[in-house]
């Protein structure tokens, strides 16, 4: 437990406030070093060569002709032949060459030949009862069955019962920075700039494959362009580049390209459930039985939390993997909850109708109960206020014309707790201060909040701390993932800067003749408490310091952050019910995320998290085709991403919750629009779509369904 | 997602400019055009030619395969990092430069095409003793990026836009930013940074 002498300040100066980005210069200026952007002497350009089939044996390799192409170097294998390739996309081997553009004609001349096996490309195929057998211990992966209360009895007391099928597609990250390192050998010590969320675990990653001490790995990211939980991992790029540049006695710079990054870089896995469920006629569910399944590609498990929030008294899961031959699902921005939240929410929303209860209300109705973990009930009546709940109409916009007009709610959750994470804060007697910490920005304002906190605690101004970060030379901190980073680092920058200043009053107490826990920091002065008149400026009072600077290590301890957060979401939303086209024209999203540290950047994450979900619920789709097992579409013109013209007005309510400490908010707002959206979408055409993500393709056939008798 | 306004020729310019002539006899003419001003028609490649760029008012010479991209002849060659290639085929605009003038996707331009044009890239936007472009500092202001990839070249198609139109309307900045692809999301704050850029050059 943090010393209470560490505890967050009652009245901060800088915590909460809104503190611009303090590499926002750099980054609008060009000047921010990306790992694409690092550029050695004499370094040298490494690409990959990647199975063009789905599933194959690779027969033989033969890199005869690319040793010849203008310009190579060195070329390594990742694979053998006898090995099977599990999908399109799986590398085999890396060649590097004197540019970029010879590496890639080198890596063609790469003479790959395959023995073509059986593939799978969609979760239904993989589960056809004549499936070949493509992965060894079976096609699916079925879990335990997860059981609570009784379900005979829950569906007894039903009044009204839904049973339908729901299901969510497969995404994948497009960070816009691609994968990829640049590695450079001294001996037998390693640096590699990578773009990755994990400094210090891309370090453990390197050690373990190349079979080196860790301590002679360096990792840098100063920058980075996009994870969003996929860029933990050194991956096969990673070390393939490593062992190029090893080679070739030369550093190389391996960034994937596009298609690569769709393909190999990680996913987010579909969901699929057919659910039963039960409400009785006073609007309290009853029960919920549902059959789940997913993939997550070839051999990755694909879970998600389901049913989502809402308190089902009786209830069975059972969920199944299915693996095909696709590229592997990784962590993708709040792992399972967007999906569990649309398979649940939209079901929500038809078991509203059928007691004939306002979605609002009925939720509320089957919420669990309220905690600091869990402000649902207040954020639904917060949120219906202001986003102006009370015009929305029934299930099914009645006004004439082409556009239908709805709206829609839903809710999510996430944890986001601080876990260990290590930190360094030096004064010298110039007064100038410096903290470090081996944690890394992903585009959050990490290296902002780290400068925040020890600014606080000091009573500096933040442009008086330089803020070290990114690198595996400072003290150890976990990887960008989760929503840990701001609960991890904050505490340990606190108290790490709080026993850095307990020094220095120790040093200067004697000159001002009292004790050193009578002085505090505050507006670049040192001050005596209760006697604002004795003080000394913070400079002066660093001149006591002598050559020997403070110089103090720290770490996270518990009481300054937690975990738990809640949000809800409202959206509205047109469609045209002649092309199905939907538009989405507001959003309001209510989260908390505890302590805010610094809210201009914390904004940032909530709109950044609904932009992202509208994608996932209105553009972006990985389509594979199911007759040759390609991605169609591994680029970013049939790949759709919104632009500047498909966003909505979106207000962002936070609601700061001091006493809780800081709590990550990266993931929470991703979650619950998509479910918002789809539900809007059904409250404005009156017919309910169960699948994402809403093309107008599947906006035009609920809607055929829905004259033709129904979708309900 | 369509391209911004000032991107190349629309194709509405284009048939404009083909007057009531059909398709095939403007690309006729087109080629006629420049067969004229070179007189005879040259093969370059494949294999490295001196290739001179001027990048942010300074003069590059580089010798490159004529195959080589002004993003990459720029990035890899020049070492001026700062516009980056994100999709590489001239649909996400984080490698919007501006080419006397308009703004082009860098990376489906051929260096050796530009050569003779003026080339902006963000990396030559600030003034040299730092001093921010109006853009780039209403960019921070607004915290209207988060990794920052995309952010150059929204940076440069501000640019461009706020040189065409001083001051824009939203309609003008929404269009002018459509040909660009963020992926953390900024989109509101952008939009913003924009409005607030074309108010700070409005106000001097």
């Amino acid at each position: 437990m943090a010393d209470p002498r560490y505890a967050w300040p009652a009245n901060p100066t800088l915590l909460s406030t809104r503190v611009k980005r303090l590499d926002g210069p750099d980054k609008v200026t060009g000047r921010a070093r990306y790992t694409y952007d690092i550029n050695r002497p004499g370094m040298i350009y490494g690409a990959m060569v990647r199975s063009p089939h789905p599933h194959a044996r690779i027969v033989s390799i033969d890199a005869s002709a690319a040793e010849k192409a203008p310009g190579f170097r060195t070329a390594v294998t990742a694979k053998e032949p006898g090995a099977r390739v599990l999908y399109q996309g799986d590398p085999v081997a890396a060649v590097a060459a004197d540019t970029e553009e010879h590496a890639r004609d080198a890596a063609r001349l790469v003479k790959v030949e395959y023995e073509r096996l059986p593939h799978l490309s969609s979760e239904a195929a993989a589960m056809a009862a004549d499936a070949p057998l493509v992965f060894p211990s079976g096609n699916t992966r079925k879990g335990n069955a997860d059981e609570t209360g009784n379900l005979d009895a829950g569906f007894k007391a039903a009044a009204h019962v839904v049973e339908a099928t729901y299901s969510t597609h497969v995404i994948t990250h497009v960070c816009l920075e691609t994968h990829g390192a640049v590695c450079e050998w001294d001996g037998d010590t390693l640096t590699a700039w990578v773009s990755t969320q994990g400094v210090h675990q891309c370090a453990q990653g390197f050690a373990q494959a190349l079979q080196i001490p860790q301590t002679n790995v360096r990792v840098i990211t100063q920058y980075m362009g996009g994870g969003f939980g996929s860029k933990f991992a050194p991956d096969l790029q990673g070390i393939l580049c490593a062992k190029l540049a090893r080679q070739a006695q030369a550093p190389v710079k391996l960034m994937l390209d596009r298609k690569e990054e769709h393909l190999d870089t990680g996913n987010r896995p579909s969901a699929f459930a057919k659910i039963r469920a039960g409400v009785d006629s006073s609007g309290r569910l009853t029960a919920f039985d549902a059959q789940s399944w997913g993939t997550g590609g070839a051999g990755a498990g694909a879970g998600f939390p389901l049913p989502y929030i809402y308190d089902f008294p009786n209830r069975k899961r059972q969920h199944t993997d299915v693996f095909i031959n696709a590229g592997q699902q990784r962590a993708m921005r709040a792992p399972g909850h967007p999906q569990g939240c649309f398979l649940t929410e939209i079901l929500m929303d038809e078991l509203a109708d059928r007691v004939r209860m306002d979605p609002v209300a009925f939720r509320v109705k089957n919420l669990p109960p309220a905690g600091p973990n869990a402000m649902w009930a207040q954020y639904f009546e917060q949120g219906a206020k202001q986003f102006g709940w009370d015009r929305r109409h029934a299930t099914g916009d009645p006004n004439p014309g082409p556009i239908k007009t709805g709206m829609g709610v839903s809710a999510h959750r996430w944890g986001g707790a601080g876990r260990g994470s290590q930190a360094h804060v030096d004064i010298a007697s110039d007064g100038s201060v410096v903290v470090k910490c081996g944690t890394q920005d992903i585009g959050t304002g990490t290296r902002t909040i780290v400068a925040m906190v020890a600014a606080e605690t000091f009573g500096l101004p933040v442009s008086a701390v330089k803020a070290e970060i990114g690198d595996t030379r400072y003290p150890f901190s976990g990887g960008s993932g989760g929503s840990t980073t701001a609960a991890s680092v904050t505490p340990a920058i606190r108290v790490t800067s709080g026993k850095a200043l307990d020094e220095l009053f120790m040093k200067v107490a004697p000159t001002l003749g009292v004790e050193w826990t009578d002085l505090a920091a505050e507006n670049a002065r040192i001050v005596v408490k209760g006697n604002p008149a004795k003080s000394v400026s913070w400079k002066d009072a660093c001149k006591v310091i002598g050559t020997e600077p403070i110089s103090v290590d720290g770490r996270w301890e518990d009481g300054l952050s937690s975990s738990g957060t809640s949000g809800v979401q409202f959206a509205e939303a047109q469609v045209d019910v002649e092309t199905g086209i939907v538009r989405v024209t507001r959003i309001l999203a209510l989260q908390d995320c505890g302590l805010i540290v610094d809210r201009l950047t914390a904004e940032s994450q909530a709109y950044g998290g609904v932009v992202a979900a509208i994608n996932f619920a209105l553009f972006e789709d990985r389509l594979l085709d199911r007759g040759t097992g390609q991605m169609v579409n591994p680029n970013m013109e049939m790949y759709l991403l919104a632009g500047m013209s498909d966003i909505p007005k979106i207000d962002i309510v936070l609601n700061n919750m001091p006493e809780r400490g800081v709590i990550g908010i990266g993931e929470p707002p991703t979650v619950s629009t998509a479910s918002a959206i789809a539900n809007a979408v059904r409250n404005a055409t009156g017919a309910t779509i169960r699948s994402l993500p809403l093309h107008p393709h599947k906006v035009l056939a609920a809607l055929d369904r829905e004259r033709a008798g129904g979708t309900l | 997602m369509s391209k911004p306004e000032q991107f190349s020729v629309s194709r509405r310019d284009f048939l404009k400019t083909a007057g009531v002539g059909s398709l095939a006899t403007a690309v006729i003419t087109a080629t006629e055009a420049n067969l004229d001003a070179q007189s005879t028609p040259r093969v370059v490649g494949p294999g490295e030619v001196p290739v001179t760029l001027t990048v942010n008012g300074t003069r590059v010479d580089l010798r490159i395969e004529p195959r080589v991209t002004l993003l990459d002849a720029v990035r890899n060659r020049a070492d001026l990092t700062g516009n980056k290639r994100v999709c590489d085929r001239g649909t996400c605009g984080a490698c919007t430069m501006i080419v006397d003038g308009r703004t082009v996707y860098a990376c489906s331009t051929l260096a050796i095409e530009v050569q003779g044009k003026q080339i902006r890239t963000v990396d030559g936007l600030a003034r040299a003793d730092g001093t921010l472009h109006p853009v780039q500092q209403a960019f921070c202001d607004k915290d209207a990026l988060m990794c920052g990839f995309c952010t150059p070249g929204f940076v440069m198609a501000t640019v461009a836009l706020i040189e065409q139109h001083p001051n824009p309307t939203v309609d003008q900045a929404r269009k002018a930013l459509d040909g660009n692809i963020c992926r953390c999301g900024t989109f509101v704050r952008v939009l913003e940074a924009a409005l607030e850029a074309g108010r700070m050059v409005a106000r001097g």
